[in-house]
């Protein structure tokens, strides 16, 4: 596992080093050398980290959204009382990806960028429809989150080319937003998990976003499930039907942690709990 | 028993500060000058002919010192029926099968060696299962026994069983019967410590080993037989025991890195070293055995227990271990928790291509107790009796004999049944879970506690020697392996002998230097280790008293003629301590020596180094120093394994788990709420290190209860590492526990002690189902009771069609 390691000084110069051949860009590392050392990839010649670059690292509330540097430690993007105040599916996201350790080193990008299909940051982002800034050797564009994600491991980013931002337009007045989620145990990968985003408007679900994690190839939006709900009211009825329509529009697999089964009925389940109003939900559900 | 000075007291554990400090010594941090590092080449399939191996490339690797196959090595035959070798020649059975070895001089360099050799096989179906490997025809994993005697069928030839009273009869008396299906997974022991080992021979072929083992005594013999095959007989291997890092039953048996380490280190003169990581932890070393049992049980009208029926079948893997005689200790509960008159338990333990097993904590007894437990619910509800009550009316009591033969001296179990139900207001609480979600269960247990006699002896040697300063010195065969052996043991030999707890220090283990001991399990570490302590404790102050009637007059002589010099005050002591001095009258506590009805004067108390340092150099006639050896064999019997009838431990612990649970209806999940756990324990000897041991048993019987699998497909390992093996977190944890600890005072015990590592395991799993039962109304029969089996039960409860 010999590699060069590469400390870039400034994002002209990461891009420069990560166009160069066989290399792999390093924030916090915690996926990729964990890779690494199973052998799930092979190692890259060189190594170029872009960890602490300034042009990642900041986090600035601009004209109604909130740009989150892609190099920014989760630890310090939950600690932010932005998110804490207005991105509350984001918070509830980020306090149960790994442990606090991992949340200090772990960025936000990298967590992205790797494209899990069980990435927790990506179902809250998707629901609060976050632009991606990503910058190339042959220049910067920017994203919608959900044109990001390829399939499992794949994203639209080009070799070499850098995500430097996460844009967050901040809800207005009213809107809502959850996250849930299970696992196994603590500090596990999701066995599923769903972000929801909307305003009650005269007990009707307006604007109303929805995205599934770990239940496909990548992270998702559940638009048939969102076109059923929009403008409806929250009766038990409509959202057992909404139900049904978002475990058939999931496409999970069974594996070590759930089954295609019981990941629908999760699905399903957080749903419903995610839309019914506060006080009708079940006691100690997550 | 009022008049101890440190048993029972809160103290904490000696090895503790290095422990946080990081200053203990695993295997891991062992390096030898020399050392090369080791690394196997393992099979690509599951059942395969081995057609040739090619271990050139590996050879021209720089860095490699060594290549070794079983074509250019001496067969090893290892294992509890010696059906297995270090490497292997003609045909591999397992994913795990060790093919070939390296010795490098750096551990990736051996690795990558490892996987240069090329192997071709012819691949062979195989059987993954008991089942399909009890079929008529069905492929044999072994063709020849260890004698080379053919062989018919998948059947593991060791026989456990036990048949008594009339089973039919027991039928006919039966108003109530319920009968089930209950599985065990296999699950991996996951010591933070890894598996590894350092071979050395010296220039005379003898091999110091330092291993990883909880049974340094039965290995040397197994590894003493290993050096004959290479051609040193009357060689020795000395057996060295580093801090453990975690046993849990993954050192009651030899395993073939340790021979291949040897040969490895034999072929290139040097020390070899062996480490597995933990992947290789999980896919290579053996895990605790699946099971499934069936189960009967009848009571009569009034809930009395009419008869006990279990039939259970195990699957081996391809080799057999001393994980095989599990059944040896189903046998105690299968008979004897709770009284039962009429009973039929066999067994069978199956050949497949499946990593083969080995021992895990409990050693049979949580795979025997989960169905029984569950089952005794299960009749209790068919009865319509509270299932408190039921396990009340068939409690067992102290002084009866139990069908198999076991002697029950003092028995709590009573008491832990009671304690448990007011601990969880159970009158109350149970029976209102569904609607709420919330349930409350209990299960008991019962476990050898004085010893486990599976060997011709179980007994435990103990030296005590003493230094010129009044430590006390202490060599013992058996492994501290993280449970706090060496604190229970030293509070024993300052309490038996008469010094300060820092006065008793251990020693490592090392077979050359302990006294034989049969090794560390079925939760005999500080019964026997305390019981031999005090035996030897007394011979010391036995001899100690004798040299003191000469020596201690004249320290309190001396003392007394410094005190009138120095003391203008001084009075002589109204007190013919001269006439004192007998070895009857002597008291040796906290290190000091003094004789009986003395008043309290510094003059007439002699320190216990100055003592020993005036009889080591004790002018006329020659001085001594002193060591005293004792040798504990407990009264106990080794078993008739096929009638299952023997008294194999010197005493029985008892103890009663209970708990609520919470569930979640739409998910399936399980949460427990609170716990309470009551253990006879004999008597308390550190409570420390004792609510230590239940505290980590409890996380261990949640973990099976509801986490943890060792997944596989075809016999390969799925889940190899702590990201798809799961174990409880404290996370997990997070609830209240209440343990209560009952004292029976044993009369075998040391200080009235109890055996107590295993029992905290073994009923934590049926008391969750049963609580899970008692909020939702479905009964899971397979561990790990998941979320997932939850719902698709709720799921089919509520269309109406029960689960199985």
């Amino acid at each position: 596992m010999a590699y060069e390691y590469h400390r870039s000084g400034s994002l002209e110069e990461a891009l420069v080093l990560a166009a160069g051949d066989d290399s792999a860009l390093i924030a916090g590392g915690t996926d990729l050398l964990v890779a690494l050392r199973k052998r799930k990839r092979p190692a890259p010649r060189h190594m170029v980290s872009i960890r602490s670059l300034p042009e990642l690292a900041e986090v600035s509330e601009q004209a109604g959204s909130l740009h989150i540097g892609a190099g920014v430690p989760m630890a310090d993007v939950l600690a932010n009382t932005v998110v804490r105040e207005h991105l509350p599916a984001l918070t509830a996201a980020l306090a149960v990806i790994g442990s606090r350790q991992i949340r200090n080193v772990a960025t936000l990008g990298g967590n992205l960028c790797n494209a899990s299909p069980a990435a927790d940051s990506a179902p809250p982002l998707l629901v609060y429809e976050a632009t991606l800034e990503l910058a190339g050797s042959s220049g910067r564009r920017e994203i919608a989150i959900s044109d990001f994600f390829l399939g499992p491991g794949r994203t639209v980013l080009r070799p070499g080319e850098i995500m430097t931002a996460i844009r967050v337009p901040l809800p207005g007045a009213g809107a809502q937003s959850a996250f849930l989620r299970r696992s196994r145990v603590a500090m596990d990968l999701a066995t599923a998990s769903l972000a929801a985003a909307y305003t009650a408007r005269d007990g009707k679900l307006i604007n109303l976003r929805l995205a599934a994690g770990a239940v496909a190839p990548t992270p998702l939006r559940l638009r048939r499930t969102e076109a059923f709900l929009e403008g409806k009211p929250v009766a038990e009825e409509t959202l057992a039907e909404a139900a049904e329509i978002a475990r058939s529009e999931v496409a999970p697999i069974s594996d070590l942690r759930g089954s295609e089964w019981y990941r629908r009925e999760l699905i399903g389940v957080f749903l419903s709990r995610a839309l019914r109003p506060r006080s009708t939900r079940m006691k100690g559900s997550a | 028993m009022s008049e101890e000075h440190f048993i029972g007291v809160e103290t904490a554990r000696p090895d503790a500060p290095d422990k946080v400090s990081g200053r203990t010594q695993y295997v891991h941090d062992i390096a030898v000058p020399g050392m090369l590092w080791g690394a196997i080449r393992f099979s690509d399939h599951a059942h395969a002919r081995i057609k040739h191996v090619d271990t050139s490339a590996a050879e021209r690797l720089p860095g490699v010192k060594a290549v070794i196959t079983a074509y250019n090595t001496p067969e090893v035959r290892i294992g509890f029926l010696r059906d297995n070798f270090a490497l292997k020649r003609d045909k591999v059975r397992q994913y795990r099968d060790e093919i070939a070895a390296v010795a490098a001089s750096d551990p990736d360099t051996a690795r990558e060696a490892a996987s240069l050799i090329r192997v071709e096989y012819e691949p062979l179906p195989g059987v993954f299962s008991p089942e399909e490997a009890l079929v008529e025809g069905a492929v044999l994993v072994h063709e020849t026994d260890a004698r080379g005697r053919p062989r018919a069928d998948n059947v593991v030839p060791v026989r456990f069983a036990h048949h008594s009273g009339d089973i039919e009869a027991g039928k006919r008396a039966s108003k109530f019967i319920v009968e089930g299906e209950y599985t065990v997974p296999l699950i991996q022991q996951s010591c933070l410590g890894t598996a590894g080992c350092i071979a050395s021979f010296d220039a005379r072929g003898n091999l110091t080993l330092i291993a990883k083992t909880q049974i340094p005594f039965l290995v040397q013999r197994d590894f003493n037989k290993a050096l004959e095959a290479l051609g040193l007989e009357g060689r020795n291997v000395r057996v060295v025991v580093p801090a453990l890092g975690g046993g849990f039953g993954t050192g009651l048996d030899t395993h073939a890195y340790e021979y291949i380490a040897m040969l490895l280190a034999w072929r290139t003169g040097q020390p070899v070293k062996i480490l597995y990581n933990r992947e290789e932890e999980f896919a290579y070393l053996s895990p605790r055995q699946s099971a499934t049992s069936r189960i009967r049980q009848g009571c009569d009208e009034n809930g009395k227990l009419t008869f006990r029926e279990i039939e259970v079948v195990q699957d081996n893997g391809a080799y057999t271990s001393w994980g095989a005689t599990f059944p040896s200790v189903m046998l105690v509960p299968a008979t004897s928790l709770y009284r039962v008159s009429n009973i039929s338990f066999e067994s069978k333990i199956v050949y497949t291509n499946n990593t083969y097993c080995q021992a895990m904590r409990g050693y049979g007894n949580p795979e025997i107790t989960w169905p029984i437990e569950s089952s005794i619910d299960e009749l209790a509800e068919q009865a319509g009796m509270d299932p408190y009550e039921m396990r009340l009316l068939n409690c067992n009591q102290p002084g009866e004999t139990t069908p198999m033969g076991l002697k029950i001296t003092t028995c709590g179990l009573k008491e832990c049944l009671d304690r448990t139900a007011e601990k969880l207001d159970w009158g109350t609480n149970r029976g209102k879970g569904k609607g709420v979600s919330r349930g409350f269960g209990m299960a008991s247990v019962i476990n050898v506690a004085g010893g486990g006699k599976i060997y011709r002896s179980d007994g435990s040697g103990i030296i005590l020697k003493l230094d010129d300063y009044g430590n006390v010195n202490v060599s013992y065969g058996g492994v501290e392996m993280g449970q706090g052996l060496h604190s229970a043991l030293i509070l024993t030999v300052a309490e038996a002998f008469g010094v300060k707890p820092d006065q008793v220090v251990i020693n490592q283990t090392d077979t050359a230097t302990c006294p034989w001991d049969v090794g560390t399990h079925a939760s005999r570490g500080a019964f026997m280790a305390c019981n031999a302590a005090v035996m030897a404790a007394r011979k010391l102050r036995q001899r100690l008293f004798e040299w003191a009637e000469e020596i201690y007059p004249q320290q309190v002589e001396e003392s007394l003629t410094k005190a009138r010099k120095h003391n203008p005050e001084f009075r002589e002591p109204e007190f013919d301590w001269r006439a004192a001095a007998s070895r009857d009258r002597f008291e040796l506590a906290d290190g000091i020596l003094r004789v009986q009805g003395a008043p309290d004067r510094p003059e007439l108390q002699v320190e216990l180094g100055r003592l020993l340092r005036a009889i080591h150099f004790r002018k006329q006639g020659g001085g001594t120093t002193f060591a005293e050896e004792a040798f504990y064999e407990p009264p106990t019997d080794l078993p008739d394994w096929e009638r299952g009838y023997g008294n194999m431990s010197a005493t029985y612990a008892f103890g009663t788990q209970g708990v609520e649970v919470y569930v979640d209806e739409e998910t399936g999940e399980v949460r427990i709420v609170r716990l309470v756990a009551a253990h006879d324990v004999g008597r308390v000897l550190n409570p420390q290190t004792l609510r230590g041991q239940i505290y980590g048993a409890l996380a261990q019987g949640v973990g099976y209860a509801l986490y943890e699998e060792v997944h596989t497909d075809k016999g390969r390992v799925l889940n190899p590492g702590f990201t798809d093996y799961k174990l409880p977190t404290a996370c997990e944890m997070n609830f209240p526990i209440h343990i209560e600890l009952i004292e029976t005072n044993d009369p075998e015990g040391p200080f009235g002690a109890k055996g107590v590592g295993e029992p905290g395991l073994v009923p934590t799993a049926p008391a969750i189902a049963n609580a899970i039962y008692d909020a939702v109304g479905v009964r899971i029969r397979d561990l790990p009771i998941t979320p997932e089996k939850v719902l698709r039960a709720l799921k089919h409860q509520r269309a109406g069609s029960p689960v199985r």
